[in-house]
């Protein structure tokens, strides 16, 4: 057993939610990138036994959806848009100084355990691009300059919970639109901070 | 009933079911679409696009997969049009991308569809000239399949296997995109009953088992169809052999049997045929060894023994790898041996070597059901010994029809691993640790609204060797009085029904034990069996061997049981004899020869009948033909004689049905309140098996099964431990399964160490929490 009865227990609600136990199974491998910072074997197996499927088709859906993440990530996943609403917005020498600043190309993560670093397709801000996302929390209309100035940021004060509304007051620019209601609520790992199941957190 | 609808292919107008796929209605029209997702026996998935063809929509023709399209009125196809023929060059081209073209060092080639599609569909040239992917290879995925990652062409049809149809999905797509591979999860290797099928099923060589990989080129094979005799399923199968030598068995798909499935054990269990082992030569038994005689002299030893052990008691133990042409035979050299002695049905002198045997079911109130009956049932009742070790292939048959609709019912605590597909499964509180049904089967009202009235197929034998016959009846006969009722007797060793068609008086081993008098003159001859290894009775008849006056044994090895023979006879085994078996459905099935008979060995007739003749008794019968012809006489359908020329019709290809009389006797075990349940595993320590290289491994690991409020009671949170019975002790795995009732321990009667304990006896459990706390052995 590597996950503890309190973990467990969230993942018994969660299976709750829906008619088929396997159904479970997207929300669960959030869990375990929440604890893990990736989906690992112990995970995996974890999940078959509570859905009842075989740990091979666990990782079959683990290793095909890019956000479930197949080696540990560091404290802060920075995901850079690099389709096209972005790219003519600049997003190349927003990624370039990201590079610079951390030393990491695409899917890498520096030995200190602070950045994972990922270049991805279309994160559905093109309103806002060029879009950057710390922790899936999403910054839009981020400058070269402002994408620095977040690296530094993170390195330096190393915040606890990352929150989009937050970060995009001190780094972004233009919003595509207002999206919802102010919230508090962000992630501490580099699973995406989802109320329901759990993984958000309040800064 | 779905309605017959009209569509054009080629502008030829055909017909075809409403509903059915386009790729399939053409091909039932002659009319072939290259494929390679597609099986006729797997959910459509449409990976491949390899299936495209044009249809006429109302926004013009467009391209469609054939596989996934379903046929409507009317529907204008075309499947040779320049589109078409661009489409597929396109896809093979995309295809090949990442394949890399070795096919002069892969096993599949010259069978290989990609291969061959390739050929007919491609565009003739490559354009690619960057790197291909590159995997290790290749990898093993359990110990009898291979994988070359980077052959494969995902097109799902092993992962849909393993998932649809065996129900143990351990193989898997893993990663996305260009990076897509097939893959077990680390330390979860793919141990199925069924993998072989993913091998046979692979489009390409990306999945090769151990047993035939480099071993031999496709166009050098000979081939004939036969039947498989692991088990009472009678699955078709296809020999291949090269040079003499069995390099591949493969299933073939008879729609009434199996489907195109086979186990593993059918599939892979012939590697001994060929092994060093195998007993070629008459031997005769001198002091401690055995020495080589011929064939005329060994007669002579028969027949002057029966004359001077003055009219012996003559007794048969039959197994049940003998073709109904033997056991034809086998009845006839019983009955004329015993003439005076034992003509009627108490005296009968053949014993079939199967603990579970009983009287069964077979009067004529009982209707007997075939296969199919499972598909058209409203509801499937099992009560038997374990179907997925045993009958692996109706395992399949069962899952199918459940996967259809059909209820599922188990009676414990054998079918634990069917349990899984069952609607309603009667454990402890139905079901003795005796296996006596404890209540009466009207007070079940989940079993009884899903029998009453409704068309029912019951699976239904002993459990267990201790289990009462009586436990059965009350079963059955409520059922047969509620339900329409087909009923299958679940025998499920090997040509069981052609035993029980072939020979008028059939006893089992309980019999065989307690009417074996010391006192008088014994001679007995062993058949095809190894009762001392593997039953119950195993040591009762191991002294009754020794203190027997003479023992004959007709086998194909030195094992516990032929080793305490007089003489052993080498005989015939699969592929290397002609004649017919029954399965479990009364169907009649032909087996084909196509080794010739290795050594001196003969088939078990021909010993028999030289031994009949040479003691003046004249039947002759110059080949398996003419046995044939004497034996489809008394099968009651006139009209469809499993004849051999009846059988290679055409028409006939997968048996006919038809029966005789059946008339058993068995009488239950006195002895009750077995501590331990054993049970035969699909992989044991057979003579066969162990002699087959290529899966002698699968049958070695010692296992018990237990509930975890047993296992608390024997003190015991390891997973492994040792099983101790007075001076046996063997180290074991331990398998915690909470569907079984407490103090109920299972343990397999087929794998080594464990024939030597006592099931009725007390035991003991220990646990090891160490390496050196295990038995060695
Ligand atoms: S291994 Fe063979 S059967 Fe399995 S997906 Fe690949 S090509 Fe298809
Ligand atoms: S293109 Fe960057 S967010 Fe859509
Ligand atoms: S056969 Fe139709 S898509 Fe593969």
């Amino acid at each position: 057993m590597t996950w503890d009865s309190k973990l467990i227990k969230k993942a018994e609600e969660i299976i709750k939610l829906y008619p088929q136990k396997r159904s479970a199974l997207g929300p669960l491998l959030y869990l375990a990138q929440n604890k893990e910072g990736y989906i690992d074997d112990d995970s995996v197996v974890e999940i078959s036994n509570l859905l009842g499927i075989t740990e091979v088709q666990v990782r079959s859906v683990a290793s095909f959806y890019t956000m479930y993440k197949q080696e540990p990530t560091g404290k802060y996943l920075l995901s850079v848009c690099k389709s096209i609403s972005c790219e003519i917005n600049n997003s190349k020498e927003v990624i370039g100084g990201i590079k610079e600043f951390t030393g990491l190309s695409s899917n890498e993560t520096d030995p200190e355990k602070t950045f994972t670093f990922e270049e991805v397709e279309c994160i559905g801000a093109c309103g806002g691009a060029p879009a950057v996302q710390v922790n899936y929390e999403t910054i839009e209309g981020v400058t070269p300059e402002k994408a620095l100035d977040l690296c530094k940021y993170l390195k330096e004060e190393e915040p606890k919970v990352i929150v989009a509304d937050d970060l995009q007051e001190k780094f972004g620019g233009i919003k595509s639109f207002e999206w919802a209601i102010e919230d508090n609520s962000g992630t501490s790992t580099t699973a995406p901070g989802f109320q329901i199941i759990g993984t958000a957190e309040e800064n | 009933m779905s309605e017959e609808i009209k569509f054009t292919v080629n502008g030829t107008e055909l017909e075809a079911k409403s509903g059915e796929l386009l790729i399939e209605a053409c091909e039932n029209s002659g009319i072939h679409i290259p494929r390679f997702c597609w099986h006729k026996r797997l959910e459509p998935v449409g990976m491949c696009r390899m299936c495209l063809v044009e249809v006429e929509t109302p926004r013009g023709k467009a391209l469609v997969p054939s596989c996934t399209t379903e046929i409507t009125e009317d529907l204008v196809v075309d499947t040779e049009s320049e589109v078409v023929k661009k489409a597929q060059e396109g896809i093979l081209e995309f295809l090949l991308i990442n394949h890399p073209l070795d096919c002069p060092v892969c096993d599949k080639a010259g069978e290989c569809p990609l291969q061959d599609q390739t050929m007919a569909y491609g565009p003739g040239e490559s354009r690619f000239v960057e790197e291909k992917r590159h995997f290790e290879k290749p990898i093993p995925i359990s110990e009898i399949i291979l994988l070359d990652r980077e052959r494969c062409i995902l097109c799902a049809r092993c992962t849909r296997f393993s998932d649809e149809i065996s129900g143990d999905p351990l193989i898997e797509f893993i990663q996305r995109g260009n990076k897509t591979e097939v893959n077990t999860f680390p330390n979860e290797p793919f141990r199925s009953y069924f993998s072989g099928n993913t091998v046979q099923i692979c489009p390409v060589g990306a999945l090769t088992s151990t047993s035939y990989r480099f071993k031999a080129r496709p166009w050098d094979l000979k081939s004939i169809s036969s039947t498989c005799n692991c088990c009472s399923v009678g699955c078709s199968i296809e020999l291949n052999t090269s040079q003499n030598k069995m390099l591949r068995i493969l299933g073939e798909d008879n729609e009434f049997t199996n489907q195109g499935w086979l186990s593993d054990k059918g599939r892979y269990n012939f590697d001994y045929l060929h092994s060093e082992n195998r007993v070629l030569n008459i031997l005769e038994k001198n002091d401690d060894s055995f020495n080589e005689i011929s064939t005329s002299e060994a007669i002579k030893k028969i027949t002057s023994k029966v004359k001077e052990l003055k009219n012996p008691n003559i007794k048969f133990l039959i197994g049940s790898h003998s073709t109904n042409e033997e056991y034809f035979v086998i009845n006839q050299i019983s009955n004329h041996l015993n003439k005076d002695k034992f003509l009627s049905k108490e005296k009968s002198n053949v014993y079939f070597c199967d603990d579970l045997l009983s009287r069964g079911y077979f009067e004529e109130k009982y209707t007997q059901a075939t296969f199919e009956d499972l598909d058209k049932s409203e509801t499937i009742v099992l009560w038997s010994e374990d179907i997925k070790d045993n009958l692996p292939v109706l395992y399949l048959r069962i899952k199918k029809a459940v996967r259809n609709g059909a209820k599922l019912i188990v009676f414990g605590h054998t079918n634990t691993a069917i349990a899984g597909l069952a609607d309603f499964y009667f454990g402890k509180d139905v079901v003795s640790n005796n296996f006596d049904l404890m209540l009466n089967p009207a007070e079940l009202k989940d079993f009884k609204n899903n029998v009453e009235g409704k068309r029912v197929t019951a699976i239904v034998g002993k459990a267990a060797v201790s289990q009462k016959k009586e436990s059965l009846d009350k079963l059955v006969d409520y059922l047969n009085e509620i339900s329409e009722l087909k009923l299958f007797n679940s025998f499920s060793k090997g040509n069981t029904f052609g035993a029980l068609q072939n020979i008028h008086e059939i006893k089992g081993l309980n019999e065989f034990s307690t009417e074996f008098d010391n006192e008088e003159k014994n001679i007995v001859f062993t058949i095809g069996v190894n009762p001392v290894n593997s039953s119950y009775f195993g040591k009762a008849i191991k002294e009754n061997l020794i203190a027997a006056d003479y023992v004959i044994s007709l086998d194909l090895f030195i094992n516990d049981t032929t080793e305490l023979a007089d003489l052993i006879l080498p005989t015939t085994s699969l592929g290397e004899k002609e004649g017919t078996i029954t399965n479990m459905e009364m169907r009649v099935m032909k087996q084909n020869k196509i080794l010739p008979a290795p050594g001196s060995t003969l088939s078990e007739w021909e010993y028999l009948i030289g031994i009949l003749n040479a003691m003046g008794i004249n039947i002759e019968y110059k080949n398996e033909i003419e046995i044939n012809a004497d034996l489809v006489r008394d099968y009651s359908d006139k009209e469809s004689l499993p004849t051999f020329d009846n059988l290679n019709k055409p028409s006939n290809l997968y048996g006919v049905i038809n029966t005789k009389p059946i008339n058993i006797t068995t009488k239950d075990l006195k002895k009750q309140d077995f501590p331990l349940l054993m049970v035969r595993r699909l992989y044991g320590d057979s003579s066969t098996q162990i002699n087959s290289p290529s899966i002698s491994m699968l049958g070695s690991e010692r296992f018990i099964e237990l509930n975890s409020s047993t296992a608390e009671k024997y003190g015991i949170s390891s997973k492994v431990g040792n099983f101790i019975q007075g001076s046996n002790s063997i180290s074991i795995k331990i398998d915690i399964n909470n569907l079984l009732p407490d103090d109920l321990v299972i343990a397999p009667i087929n794998r080594r160490g464990f024939e030597n304990i006592d099931p009725s006896k007390d035991f003991e459990i220990t646990e090891a929490r160490n390496r050196e706390e295990l038995s060695v052995n």
